[in-house]
């Protein structure tokens, strides 16, 4: 018989194993799949992106923040220019860097894929929003464009990403960049969020744990140098202004002040409110799914019984029981409590 | 298990000239659909008209894929396709696609929609979503035995009028109302009853301004569409099957049905 | 494309990019308003009071903090007490009927019209007795256990055992409606999988398909109670072995629910990350059940369809069944190659060459294992009069005479403890997987629910005995 402890041994050699090639499989993988000339695509479809952004934003661009933006170092971003120079993709131009009309196109297309790709994740699967955009670095990449049109065919067409960024058509056709940064916003200003800023990832990461989001609604209460004040959804929030200037927002025109909030999910058992709206945080088949149940601005909610384990609620929606888990009911805004119900 | 013709099982039909097909149908005069929320007795009804046995059990979305059956009532045969319970029309999901692509591209003579009359309110989602697509739909509020017990009063002349189609009251467990639901399937169909459907009235301004002028070049180029409200809304969420109906032209074969008698034979022909 | 289709497309672009951002939440806003004015001119008499008085009197009770969780382990266990007792009996009256009546009268039958031996083995001793004992010990408890489990679905229970369960059950990524998928995985793993269709998420849906086999299935108690009884109850005292082997059944089957927690929540946490997910839970009226309604539905949709699905993977398994055992190279039985070269697998596993030959060919249904190890272990050991002969399944009488066949065949408490793990963590049997593939559509979901279980049983196995080995050394 097999003595027990070398058994015992050898099975845990191959568990840990397998566990470092299941880590270092990606790698391992990416670097089998990756020839050089692939890596070369790679790099040369993330500096047209690059570049493509540089224009958009009307700043400037240079071999520096190429490599910079790709991390790689000055001779390989040499090395990457000259290439998309040999491929015409950018202007043979010694003193600026410009795409050219084949250039935009490939770039417009690169950008599309990644900007419904990070939709699709943020729309229909349970994807994290901090993980949105690596995966869709690496999509970007991978995918043609004929399964990007299929994808977003599936999800609707959306028009733009989850951080606000327009989805170019399939024929290259981006609206105009529209809105301000809400470090520019004046006190008492009320305003729309339309863009979140996902690079660099530690500022994205800090606006996201501020709990903001696309078409969110705010109001100014504050601006210095150390901080820019806001209220929106019911609570006050506070980022310092250079991570604020990652955040684009419209102004509105007329300076309403968005309605007093109220979550659902702070209704008492007996207590019925009225809804206002879904936070735009809420997207994709969980906003619709909401929205069929018959919770939409207008309707009349009450809370009906708390389940033995305190999370779902059941409420009474338009005539029939629904059971929302607390983290549904965070998410629907309600007016005031009309009236207290007996028992 | 399946129960091909058990006519002879089922109990007599207090209606002389329904005759159950099961699913015998190799010709037919019409095609009627039946559209509905989840455990609304959709299936039920089904069962009835047919006198086949859907047996799936009591789950919502249990109709997976389209069933199909046929009853023939005064020597007309209708074909009838189950669609999948759904509470709306509007989502990318599959049992919604299937649905509202049946409705609108199968073009059936008449689509019946099951409504539960104890959730009047939220059934009637689905059914203005219907009466965008087709002004020929028959509803069959549902459940009328369950909302009398639960002290709930219908006027269904009220509704029918508000709707623009006919609303027939009905307990399909215990077989109660078919005869009118028989009856006005055949009214419709044959166009001795003309709908006037209830159509949206759009909240917002912008939206109602943009589904407008859409509406009105897509009748334009479509003077036959019956539904050109409903295409605009389509491709305002930019439904793919929409877009690709219209480069293809698929889109021009949805025609309003002349209410003469020559459409039956065309009907056979397909 | 004409010119005027462009413009329409185009126009409808346009359109989009100033409406779009809104549009779907106003027509849902819109399409209520009106719904909501045609309703209210069209009810003329509602009293809502009334209407959930009761409802909201049984709802305080049924999902109350404290009473909520004992009143559904008291349903439940009542359910599955009655589904035991009352499938004792009938399902002890078919067995005799099939197995001891009509079994040997067939053979006779068969040697009077002078059928060939091997075709009398494949169709009498194989197909028919296989499909014949599925039949027997699947059908008395699938036709108490789904009636009931139907009539509280029917009724509006179970609705709320899943919003109380739901907490638990959110918590490892899942939906609270698994927890009935799951209860009725205990009576048949293919029938649960069929009532994830309750679950419209499609991401928690499968969660709950590739899940359920760990919820202990009726064809699996008999095993665990019988093996239990021999080996566990056996290594105590007397007069604590009924207690101690209940007690060791019992916790295979609260492992059973552990295991489906945890890998729920792993599933949710690694491949099942990318699908969609959408949670909604409606709590309908309660309904009086219509009790004839109740038994003929379920009757027919779950009990014969399950029990259909069941009878065409064992005929086939029969026939190999009895093929291994009868068909000879150089005078030794496939069935003898197979187990003299997996026995020191099997060995190393804690199990033996018999029992991984027996979960192979046994796959269609958990009942026959049992009467298929005993038969190759009567065979392997070469034990005069006990059992039917080679291919022919058998059970004993007694729990007694066959605890002293398996002892025999060499078995151990170990040998036991690791039959019981292996019996709750192995493959889906082959009616289960093919309803995995027919739920899901998808050859990836069936072979990750197949290999999930078997590599987690193969691994516990495996550590299990070393370390009994360790201890006992």
């Amino acid at each position: 018989m097999v003595d027990p402890v070398n058994a015992l041994m050898v099975f845990g050699f191959i568990v840990i194993g397998l566990t470092a090639l299941f880590i270092t499989q990606k790698k391992i993988v990416n670097n089998i799949r990756r020839t050089q000339n692939d890596k070369m695509k790679m790099h040369v479809e993330d500096a047209l992106k690059h570049i493509y952004d540089c224009e958009y934003k009307n700043m400037g661009c240079t071999l520096h923040s190429i490599a910079g933006n790709l991390s790689i170092s000055s001779d390989k971003a040499a090395k990457v220019i000259a290439k998309l120079e040999s491929l015409k993709l950018i202007m043979n131009d010694p003193d600026k860097i410009k795409l050219t009309d084949e250039g935009r196109k490939y770039a417009l297309q690169v950008i599309r894929i990644h900007r419904i790709w990070e939709t699709y994740l943020a729309d229909e699967t349970s994807k994290d929003e901090l993980e949105w955009h690596d995966d869709a670095e690496l999509m970007e990449h991978t995918i043609s464009s004929e399964e990007a049109d299929r994808l977003a065919a599936s999800i609707g067409n959306p028009l733009r990403d989850p951080h606000g960024d327009p989805i170019p058509s399939e024929t290259g056709d981006i609206p105009e960049l529209e809105g301000q940064q809400l470090n520019t916003l004046d006190e008492g200003d009320t305003a729309r969020i339309v863009h979140l800023e996902d690079e660099p990832a530690a500022v994205y990461k800090n606006l996201v744990s501020q709990g903001l989001h696309v078409g969110m609604d705010i109001t100014v209460n504050k601006r210095d140098k150390e901080e820019v004040l806001f209220e929106s959804e019911g609570v006050s929030r506070s980022i310092p202004p250079v991570y604020a200037a990652n955040v684009t927002v419209v102004k509105f025109e007329a300076s309403i002040k968005p309605e007093s909030y109220k979550k659902l999910s702070n209704l008492k058992i007996g207590e019925k409110g009225k809804v206002i709206g879904i936070s735009k945080a809420c997207r994709g088949q969980q906003r619709r799914r909401l929205m069929d149940l018959g919770i939409v601005p207008g309707t009349v909610v009450s809370a009906e019984m708390v389940s033995s384990g305190g999370d779902p609620v059941a409420y009474l929606i338009r005539g029939a029981t629904i059971a929302l888990r607390k983290s549904q009911s965070e998410k629907i805004y309600i007016e005031e409590r009309l009236s207290e119900v007996s028992n | 298990m399946s129960a091909l013709n058990e006519c002879e099982n089922c109990p007599v039909h207090n209606l002389a000239n329904l005759k159950k097909l099961g699913i015998n149908m190799s010709e037919y005069d019409f095609v009627v659909a039946l559209a509905g929320n989840p455990n609304t007795g959709k299936s039920t009804v089904f069962n009835n008209l047919t006198g086949l046995r859907q047996h799936t059990g009591n789950w919502p979305g249990k109709t997976v894929t389209r069933a199909e059956g046929g009853f023939e009532f005064n020597d007309k045969k209708f074909k009838i396709v189950d669609l999948p319970g759904t509470y709306s029309l509007l989502s990318t999901s599959t049992d919604e696609e299937v649905a509202r692509d049946f409705i609108l591209f199968g073009q059936p003579d008449v689509t019946v929609i099951i409504v539960d009359a104890t959730r009047l309110e939220r059934n009637l989602n689905l059914v203005l979503q219907v009466l965008e697509i087709t002004d020929r739909a028959v509803v069959c509020l549902n459940l009328m035995d369950e909302a009398k017990r639960n002290n709930i009063e219908i006027d269904d002349r009220i509704l029918s009028r508000e709707l623009g189609v006919p609303v027939v009251p009905a307990s399909a467990r215990q077989k109660d109302g078919m005869n009118e639901l028989l009856k006005y399937i055949h009214d419709v169909a044959n166009g001795n009853y003309i709908c006037k459907p209830h159509r949206i009235t759009a909240k917002n301004k912008e939206m109602s301004k943009a589904v407008n002028r859409l509406s009105a070049e897509i009748a334009k180029e479509y003077p036959n569409l019956p539904n050109a409200r409903w295409v605009a809304m389509r491709l305002l969420e930019g439904d793919q099957k929409i877009i690709d109906a219209i480069k293809s032209g698929d889109l021009g074969n949805i025609t309003r049905r002349e209410l003469t008698e020559g459409t039956e034979d065309y009907k056979m022909s397909v | 494309m004409s010119e005027n289709k462009n413009k329409i497309l185009t126009t409808a672009n346009n359109l989009r990019w100033k409406v779009a951002d809104d549009f779907h939440d106003s027509l849902m806003e819109s399409l209520y308003l009106d719904a909501s004015k045609i309703a209210g001119l069209a009810i003329s008499k509602t009293s809502e009071k009334e209407r959930f008085n009761l409802d909201k009197k049984i709802d305080r009770l049924v999902t109350n903090r404290i009473t909520g969780i004992p009143i559904m382990f008291l349903l439940l266990t009542l359910v599955f007490w009655l589904t035991i007792v009352g499938s004792n009996y009938p399902s002890a009256m078919l067995a005799s009927f099939f197995l001891d009546t009509v079994h040997p009268w067939l053979k006779e039958g068969a040697f009077t019209i002078g059928l060939p031996l091997w075709l009398t083995g494949i169709s009498v001793d194989g197909a028919y007795l296989a499909s014949a004992w599925v039949v027997s010990v699947m059908l008395p408890p699938m036709a108490i256990f789904f009636p009931l489990f139907t009539l509280l679905e029917d009724f509006g229970y179970l609705p709320r055992v899943a919003f109380n369960m739901d907490n638990i059950f959110r918590r490892v990524g899942a939906h609270g409606k698994q927890a009935l998928t799951m209860s009725m995985g205990f009576g048949c793993n293919a029938a649960g999988i069929v009532a994830t269709r309750i679950i419209d998420s499609p991401r928690e849906r499968l969660i709950a398909i590739i899940t359920n086999n760990f919820s202990l299935c009726n064809g699996r108690w008999p095993t665990q109670i019988l093996i239990a009884t021999i080996f566990i109850g056996s290594a105590v005292p007397a007069h604590l072995a009924g207690l101690v082997s209940a007690g060791a059944v019992v916790f295979v089957a609260v492992l059973g629910i552990f295991f489906s927690l945890a890998v729920s929540w792993g599933l949710s946490k690694t491949i099942l990350k990318g699908e969609a997910s959408a949670f909604s839970l409606e709590l309908p009226p309660y309904r009086p059940p219509r009790i004839l309604q109740t038994l003929y539905t379920s009757l027919i949709d779950r009990t014969i369809f399950v029990l259909w699905r069941a009878i065409i993977f064992a005929v086939p398994a029969g026939i190999v069944i009895w093929l291994v055992s009868n068909v000879t190279i150089n005078d030794v039985s496939l069935a003898k190659y197979f187990i003299d070269f997996s026995n020191p697998f099997g060995l190393l596993l804690g199990l033996n060459g018999v029992i991984l030959l027996a979960y192979i060919i046994a796959i269609p249904a958990n009942e026959i294992v049992i009467p298929t190890i005993l038969m190759l272990t009567v065979m392997v050991t070469g034990i005069v009069h006990v059992g039917e002969g080679a291919g022919v399944m058998f059970e004993l009488e007694s729990t007694a005479a066959t605890g002293d066949l398996l002892y025999a065949g060499g078995w151990t408490l170990l040998t036991g403890i690791n039959l019981m793990i292996f019996s709750l963590l192995h493959n889906p049997c082959s009616t289960t997987i093919y309803t995995i593939y027919k739920e899901t559509g998808s050859i990836k979901w069936s072979a990750i629910s197949t290999i999930i279980p078997i590599v987690m049983g193969l691994v516990l196995c495996f550590i299990i005995t070393q370390i009994y080995r360790i201890i006992i050394m």
